[in-house]
């Protein structure tokens, strides 16, 4: 059900002014939706590559530790990065992301300089405190930052990646890698097996591939 | 005392289902689909193909099809029903019950589950038909005692009649406490007996065909009907009164509602009784992070104390020597000065706690100056000075700041309206819980607009717009729900579509989850401009601490 923020507005406003529930106004594409969505699916970890050009926006986030971080700064330290959306208290989508992160994590082991990163969608309820324990609970060790910061910072970092969706119970799984600064972001759609990343990781960040452009 | 009677709370809220005793699911299917815990005690296991194994809670089947077992859409994927009901018929034969809820995970087709398929379809991700279930879902190489725990519980889940749901009717209640301030009581009735009488207007108004499309079946309109249940006496009996109420006039949820010292019996109630308790005039709720049931605009003075914590303590700037903390001793600051006085001696900062005895019931506060000018004495400009006060006290104020760090309850002070004394205007911090009154000014066309079309005079703006919105958050809701009263259905939609809702009234925005239950995180901290009635002065950016 995936809606822009603008018609949930419209619905609101005309519904609030009607006195209406907005669900009156809504409900005829509900069930449509659903069942169109329903065939879009990707059965059995159908994952999909693309590649793209993303901008690290120019915003200030918090990491777990409670430091405030330039997002750009943060990413742009030379190591590969790979990347990914969470929030602490979803409970169907995030943990598989999450658990597939950690399988990355433990596959590389901790002397690969790797920087992982998990930005939360739902910043006021994420605090650093929260991502601590959240970071705790799918063992992540040093190599593996979460961050989270302001509504404006949080939506500017998802919409530089295409991952904007207006609202976070409306998220995707998608993981994205970059070998390095300036290099192309590997966008990973669907649910990534760790070892789909590993082999991403190998191919982008082999001498060939950083050599050339 | 509280966190013990909480403690016991939790306890038999965690064994108790949606209906009576007799019919109460077995507890080992419950434990396994609510915290993925085997009858043997070991931890359910999921796996998938591609990895991403899963074990004990986050196994748990409640994470994706819910409490209710009624599932849900998240982002791209549908998470089916799978209460037997459902999935022991053709999803076909299901469009005609019009018992059954009408769920947006559902999908007709013309097979049926049986135990068996049900438990292959569980242990192997293929359903009877071949197609292979959505990576989502793990497997579950369940042992046969465990799969029939399971199977049991999904055959009594969200099968009991729901309380308050007639065929014509939807009976809800809203809860006024004995020390509720009168004119905010009143205020706030007169709003929801209007929303209610506006309610059942719209429907007497239409005459809607019953079109022979799916989501047209389902939908009978119902007319709200609202129970006041005031209570009276003491706290102790409260929880008492309110079970003889739900006896004799059954709801289905409990809609906003007014307290203003105590609260937590309340909160007692709606988790003990499953029965939803939708966003209550509180500025101080019950805070425990597996209760369900109940579900407030924020956490009131404690999220105060947290921002004034944050301000004090977190910051790299000079910390205060010592944080004098002054509340009358059968208020709700009692409970706001603890919290804050945990994070002082967190952060090495001493800690005096100055009570000052029960206020007297008539708001007079002759007698209040002497008494907070005893409790401020010795407080130096080293020191952090907390007042955790009503408007009375605030306007009893006497003499000299006596420090540039003076902090005051901006839900217990009366917001932008404080009655501070000039000579504490300037010097004192205020924290403020809501979006800035210029900020929300356009928001507040809606309620603002509503109350005027309904010819309510504006006497307690806050509690009306917070009554307001809980009416309308609670209609759309059940709109979304498409008439499934389910009352677990209802919170699960809540946590859906609430954070998409962009026009909040006093709140920059709401949201909730699965285990959130305050629905706006953070606030400001200002100070009062030198007029009463200018712009309020934000120190920073709204924070959520
Ligand atoms: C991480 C999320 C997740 C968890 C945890 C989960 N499921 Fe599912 N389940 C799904 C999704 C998604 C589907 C729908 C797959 C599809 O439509 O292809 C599904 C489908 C099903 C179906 C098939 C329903 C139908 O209509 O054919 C059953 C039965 C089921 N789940 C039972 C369970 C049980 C029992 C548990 C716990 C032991 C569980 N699930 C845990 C996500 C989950």
């Amino acid at each position: 059900m995936s809606r822009s923020p603008s018609s949930w507005l419209i619905t609101g406003v005309v519904a609030m002014a009607l006195g209406l529930a907005a669900g009156d106004l809504a409900r005829a594409d509900d069930s449509d939706d659903n069942h169109a969505h329903h065939h879009a699916v990707p059965t059995q970890s159908a994952a999909q590559r693309t590649t793209a050009e993303y901008t690290i926006p120019d915003v200030d986030l918090v990491r777990e530790d409670g430091k405030v971080v330039h997002a750009r700064a943060e990413f742009d330290d030379g190591r590969p990065v790979l990347l990914g959306f969470i929030f602490t208290t979803c409970a169907a989508i995030c943990p598989i992301t999450s658990a597939t992160f950690r399988q990355f994590q433990d596959k590389l082991g901790p002397n690969e300089p790797v920087h992982i990163a998990s930005i939360s969608i739902d910043p006021e309820q994420d605090t650093p405190s929260r991502l601590r324990q959240y970071a705790r609970k799918f063992g992540a060790g040093a190599n593996w930052q979460h961050y989270t910061g302001a509504v404006a910072a949080s939506v500017a970092m998802q919409r530089a990646f295409e991952a904007y969706r207006g609202d976070k119970m409306d998220h995707a799984a998608v993981a994205f890698l970059r070998a390095a600064p300036g290099k192309p972001w590997v966008r990973i759609d669907g649910f990534a097996a760790a070892d789909q990343l590993i082999a991403e990781y190998r191919a982008i960040t082999a001498p060939s591939a950083l050599a050339s452009r | 005392m509280r966190s013990a009677a909480l403690f016991t709370a939790l306890l038999c809220a965690a064994g108790s289902g949606v209906g009576a005793a007799a019919e109460r699911p077995a507890p080992d299917g419950e434990n396994l689909y609510r915290h993925g815990q085997l009858p043997t005690g070991a931890l359910l296991a999921g796996s998938r193909d591609f990895g991403a194994n899963v074990t004990g809670e986050t196994a748990a089947c409640v994470n994706c099809h819910r409490r209710s077992g009624l599932g849900n859409v998240e982002g791209n994927i549908v998470i089916p029903p799978i209460i037997a009901k459902y999935l022991y018929r053709t999803r076909q034969a299901n469009v005609l019950d019009l018992t059954l809820p009408h769920v947006p995970g559902f999908t007709p087709n013309g097979w049926a589950y049986t135990d068996e398929t049900l438990a292959q379809v569980i242990r192997t991700g293929v359903r009877p038909n071949g197609q292979p279930l959505n990576a989502l879902m793990p497997r579950y190489a369940l042992d046969d005692e465990s799969m029939a725990a399971l199977i049991g519980y999904l055959k009594n889940l969200t099968t009991e009649p729901v309380p308050g749901v007639t065929d014509t009717t939807l009976h809800f209640a809203t809860i006024v406490t004995p020390d509720a301030d009168p004119v905010e009581k009143k205020a706030m009735l007169e709003i929801l007996q209007r929303f209610f009488a506006m309610q059942r207007d719209v429907i007497a108004a239409e005459s809607r065909p019953m079109r022979a499309s799916r989501e047209i079946m389902y939908r009978v309109t119902r007319r709200w009907q609202l129970h006041v249940w005031e209570l009276t006496g003491a706290p102790e009996t409260w929880q008492r009164q309110l079970e003889d109420h739900l006896a004799t006039e059954p709801v289905f949820a409990v809609i906003s509602g007014i307290g203003r010292r105590e609260w937590s019996p309340v909160h007692r109630f709606c988790e003990h009784n499953s029965i939803p308790c939708l966003l209550p005039n509180v500025d101080l709720p019950v805070v425990a992070d597996n209760d369900f049931y109940p579900v407030y605009y924020s956490r009131g003075v404690l999220l105060e104390a947290d921002l004034i914590a944050t301000r004090l303590f977190d910051s790299t700037a000079v910390q205060p020597r010592r944080l004098v903390q002054v509340y009358r001793s059968n208020d709700i600051g009692v409970a706001a000065a603890e919290a804050l006085a945990t994070r002082a001696k967190a952060a090495n900062i001493a800690v005096e706690q100055r009570a000052v005895p029960a206020s007297p019931e008539s708001r007079g506060a002759s007698s209040s100056g002497a008494a907070l000018k005893r409790a401020i004495a010795g407080v130096d400009r080293n020191d952090a000075l907390v007042l955790w006060l009503r408007e009375s006290d605030l306007a009893a104020l006497r003499g000299d700041v006596p420090t540039r760090s003076v902090y005051i309850s901006g839900l217990m002070g009366g917001l932008e309206s404080a009655p501070l004394p000039v000579r504490w205007r300037a010097a004192t911090l205020m924290t403020y819980p809501y979006d800035l009154p210029e900020l929300r000014r356009v928001r507040m066309n809606f309620p603002l607009g509503w109350f005027k079309v309904q010819a309510i005079p504006v006497t307690a703006e806050r509690v009306q717009t917070n009554t307001y919105l809980a009416c309308v958050i609670l209609s759309e809701t059940l709109g979304h729900m498409l008439d499934s009263f389910v009352r677990d259905f209802l919170l699960e939609r809540m946590e859906m579509m609430l954070s998409r809702r962009l026009v909040n009234g006093y709140f920059p925005r709401l949201g909730l989850a699965p285990g959130q239950r305050f629905a706006s995180k953070g606030g400001y901290v200002v100070r009062l401009p030198a007029t009463a009635g200018d712009k309020l002065l934000a120190q920073g950016a709204w924070s959520t601490p």
